[in-house]
């Protein structure tokens, strides 16, 4: 059974695929991370090897960049975000999921359809908007458009189906009101969706690009990202620099993902067992 | 003492009537049972008195005091959920002891509380595990501690054996017994299971679409039934339904005949039913003995031996199924013919619409 050649062509092919699959998304990052080490011209050449131009390319990037402010911004920006969208985005899903009416569901299609609605589209009355707020070159501005996620709500309600009536229940003959049902009894009981949906807009919110681009116009609002994208669209990029410059930027999201990955993945397949 | 009152209580989804107008007093002390099929809204009505299903018409009062718009935990009942619904995030100490640190109990009296709720229900060396980590016995138990803590006036149920297998249904049908005992509590108990009704109530309530059908002990139910469908709910198996019709003998005293069982005559002691009124005969089981001035001939169709007695389906000429229960069955098997006696006196008679004839 084991030998049978039927077996072993399959392990060969399902390891294959996945060995090529691994080797696709890995492959950047250990570019990336051996770029670090090499001088602009080596890297354009090709080399693929640890070279010795680690310490010059950090204290270039250093000298280049006020990396504390502009981790600074990148910080703050993604942790209002992250909180506020959290907040606002599970709200509605349980809302949507619990106290259902045919006006409700109707609003709630509504706004699964705006998740057809590409950003580009919706980028320049973005900003007419922020303009006529005062909102242009503030961090608010970066965050108050991603907080109402369609797709974060439509996750919370799917996993609010999963979450179980009789608990409600319980809580009222307890003597819970229904705001302190949702913040005593669903928040933790939800704790694994929540860590999913925490690590999706967390990331979201830490490499968002375009937006940024858009309403932060000052070197003292910007954003990581916004930083390490003009190192490298500089007339004479120094790549050892910029590659530098990402591993620094994938640190927060590689830490939150490695501290985060059970409850993530217990997330993806449901907070209630 | 009446505790709680229902007076022609309704309630409607949408249009749809589900509870169609409940009358019923329960007294202090007492342990009331709803039955009835799947559906008939026994869990919608348990669910109206605790205050979580809004009441449509009709008035709930608790002690006199009206509750139709009071909040469930303002209204002296607790209630144990089919699922358990034990918060999954807290101990079993946590879980006991929620409602009571809501209601701003001093923690002294809390913990005094669940100590006395734990020990009642051994659940002392329990106290800070997490849901997950009990038995389904056990997650049962602690959710009538949670119950318990907080000294209810009334005890709610909703069918709180039904998630456990059999051995552990019938220890804890005989706990929870054991706590009406020793809590004198109220206790509104919702249950498919027949043998749960009748051993644990002092009150059954027969309900069928809505509508209560009878309310009385278990034992008067099952012997004066006031109607077909109270008569074929209470008892298992079912009791024996034959179609007749009312003749007047020459002396002018009233029988029923059976003209698909052979025009067997069975003499009924009714007042006032005409001649030609078609009726319905219900006889148990376990009234069918070997004397008796009624007889039906019979074929054996299938045998059940639970050892003490046992249960033997037969069929009469005409393809109705007649269940007979029988102290000294073993020598029977499929195929024998016999002929099943009992005492006219045992039946009970109903009209086309299943109004018990007395
Ligand atoms: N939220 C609701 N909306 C509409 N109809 C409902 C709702 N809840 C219950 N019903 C209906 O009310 C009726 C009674 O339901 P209920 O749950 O009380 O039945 P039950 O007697 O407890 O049944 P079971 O023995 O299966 O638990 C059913 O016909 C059910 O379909
Ligand atoms: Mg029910």
């Amino acid at each position: 059974m084991r030998n049978n050649p039927a077996t072993i062509a399959s392990a060969v092919f399902t390891y294959g695929f996945v060995g090529l699959m691994a080797f696709l998304s890995v492959f950047p990052f250990i570019w990336m991370v051996l770029g670090a080490t090499n001088s602009s011209i080596d890297i354009i050449k090709g080399r693929l090897m640890p070279g010795e131009a680690l310490a010059t390319n950090i204290a270039n990037f250093f000298t280049l960049v006020n990396v504390p402010l502009v981790f600074w911004n990148s910080a703050k920006v993604t942790i209002f975000a992250t909180v506020l969208t959290l907040a606002v985005s599970s709200l509605a899903g349980y809302g949507f999921e619990i106290f259902r009416s045919r006006r409700r569901e109707n609003l709630y299609r509504a706004m699964l359809l705006t998740l057809m609605i590409p950003f580009a589209a919706l980028m320049i009355p973005l900003f007419i908007m922020m303009g006529k707020m005062g909102l242009i070159n503030t961090h608010i501005a970066v965050v108050l458009p991603t907080i109402g996620s369609a797709f974060i709500v439509f996750y919370f309600r799917q996993s609010t189906k999963a979450f179980p009536s009789e608990l409600r229940d319980a809580a009222k003959v307890d003597g819970l009101k229904e705001w302190q049902i949702f913040l005593y009894i669903y928040v933790p009981v939800m704790r694994s969706t929540y860590a999913a949906a925490f690590i999706i807009v967390f990331m979201t919110a830490w490499n968002n690009y375009l937006w940024p681009l858009i309403v932060l116009q000052s070197n003292e609002t910007k954003t990581i990202t916004l930083v390490i994208s003009s190192l490298a669209s500089a007339y004479y990029p120094d790549y050892g620099v910029v590659m530098v410059g990402t591993f620094l930027a994938t640190l927060p999201t590689l830490t939150v993902f490695f501290f985060m990955q059970r409850q993530f993945v217990q997330g993806m397949l449901g907070s209630v067992k | 003492m009446t505790e709680l009152q229902l007076s022609d209580v309704r309630k409607s989804y949408g249009g749809f009537e589900v509870i169609k107008g409940v009358d019923l007093d329960i007294k202090s002390g007492e342990f009331v049972v709803f039955v009835g099929p799947s559906g008939c809204g026994k869990s919608t009505l348990l669910r109206m008195i605790a205050g979580l299903e809004e009441i449509t018409s009709g008035d709930l009062t608790i002690d006199d005091v009206l509750m139709n718009d009071v909040d469930p935990s303002k209204r002296g009942i607790a209630m144990v959920f089919q699922s358990y619904a034990l918060y999954p995030h807290m101990t079993v100490r946590e879980n006991m002891g929620f409602a009571l640190r809501f209601a701003g109990v001093p923690k002294a009296e809390i913990e005094k509380r669940v100590g006395e709720a734990a020990n009642i229900l051994e659940l002392g060396p329990l106290l800070d595990r997490k849901p997950k980590q009990l038995s389904g016995g056990q997650r049962q138990r602690v959710a009538i501690g949670r119950a318990i803590v907080r000294h209810p006036k009334i005890f709610l149920f909703d069918e709180p054996l039904s998630n456990l297998d059999a051995e552990l249904r019938v220890h804890m049908r005989i706990e929870i017994a054991r706590l009406h005992k020793q809590l004198a509590a109220t206790i509104i108990y919702v249950t498919h299971d027949q043998v749960e009704a009748m051993t644990l109530a002092d009150k059954i309530v027969v309900m069928r679409g809505g509508v209560v059908e009878q309310v009385g002990s278990p034992l008067d139910l099952y012997d004066d039934p006031a109607n077909q469908f109270v008569a074929g709910f209470i008892g298992s198996p079912k009791m024996n339904f034959l179609k007749g019709v009312i003749e007047a003998g020459d002396g002018g005293e009233c029988y029923a005949r059976l003209p698909e069982y052979g025009g067997v005559k069975i003499p009924v002691g009714l007042k006032g039913a005409a001649p030609g009124t078609p009726v319905t005969i219900g006889i148990r089981p376990e009234h069918f003995k070997e004397e008796g001035s009624v007889s039906l001939d019979l074929t054996i169709d299938m045998l059940e031996h639970l050892g003490g007695e046992t249960f033997a389906y037969a069929r009469h000429g005409n393809g109705e199924l007649v269940v007979i229960e029988t102290k000294n069955g073993r020598g029977l098997k499929s195929g024998d013919r016999i002929t099943a006696r009992f005492d006219p006196a045992c039946a009970l008679v109903f009209d086309e619409g299943g109004k018990r004839l007395r």
